[in-house]
């Protein structure tokens, strides 16, 4: 971080620094970080998302070896309806989906005023 | 469950609009952008850069389904080659590809920053790259 802080000029870094302030205040990014503590706090949560993170890695192990059983389903299955019915995971989610969407339009705002699609400038170039 | 917000702690969508449009400001006041922005204009008034560039793009459309299904002749891709190294010879191409690679690093370094502020990808929410 510190490498490329260098590279800013200054006038961009504190604009940079900012718009992300003034991001972390908008609502859809105060709900997310909101639901993210909420989450991270939550011993219940956090061990349901890490038992489903095993047992898909499990999953995906029997998968790949062709090893899948109904008793695999199923557990599976369960484990994802207990994840959903938990409100806490399903908060951090839709909010974190919530986020995602926005921002897009603080980059069209920003690339009006460039005349290039700013986000696709700084992206990866994949087409 | 509901989210609680603080009224007074939110943003809101003019004050974060100001502040996208004076970030657009800053970048614009950058040397990258300012070097990009003028080898932009050059480069669309230099006839024989855009040419090489025109000969280069309809030999690669006259070629495209070849080189789509990897079963492009010999001499064809030597041909196509030789038009690619004509464009990328001429000396506004040359500047104007570096001011872009230069404006492309200001604008990873600014989005990297802004991510690890916000603590969400802001490249990979707008999708970008994919068109």
């Amino acid at each position: 971080m510190n490498t490329n802080l260098t590279k800013i000029p200054p006038g961009l870094l504190a604009a940079t620094k900012a718009l992300a302030e003034t991001l972390l205040h908008s609502e859809p990014l105060l709900a997310y970080h909101q639901a993210k503590t909420h989450l991270e706090r939550d011993a219940e949560a956090s061990a349901f998302l890490e038992r489903l993170s095993t047992v898909q890695n499990e999953f995906r192990v029997r998968q790949s070896n062709g090893s899948v059983t109904q008793a695999d389903i199923d557990r599976l299955r369960v484990l994802q309806n207990e994840v959903q019915a938990n409100k806490i995971i399903m908060l951090f989610v839709e909010t974190q989906q919530a986020a995602i969407a926005y921002l897009p339009e603080v980059n069209k705002e920003i690339s009006q005023l460039l005349g290039f699609d700013f986000a696709g400038m700084a992206g990866p170039a994949s087409c | 469950m509901e989210t609680i917000i603080n009224e007074l702690e939110i943003a809101s969508p003019s004050v974060v609009r100001q502040a996208a449009r004076d970030f657009a400001a800053a970048l614009s006041e950058t040397p990258q952008f300012k070097t990009y922005e003028e080898f932009t204009i050059q480069l669309r008034g230099d006839t024989a850069a855009q040419k090489t560039i025109h000969a280069y793009q309809e030999k690669q459309r006259s070629l495209q389904t070849l080189l789509m299904l990897h079963a492009l002749p010999p001499q064809e891709q030597a041909e196509l080659e030789r038009l690619k190294q004509d464009y990328l010879a001429q000396p506004v191409v040359k500047a104007f590809l570096t001011a872009q690679e230069d404006l492309i690093v200001l604008c990873q370094t600014a989005t990297d920053l802004l991510g690890q502020h916000i603590g969400l990808s802001f490249t990979a929410a707008c999708g970008s790259g994919c068109c």
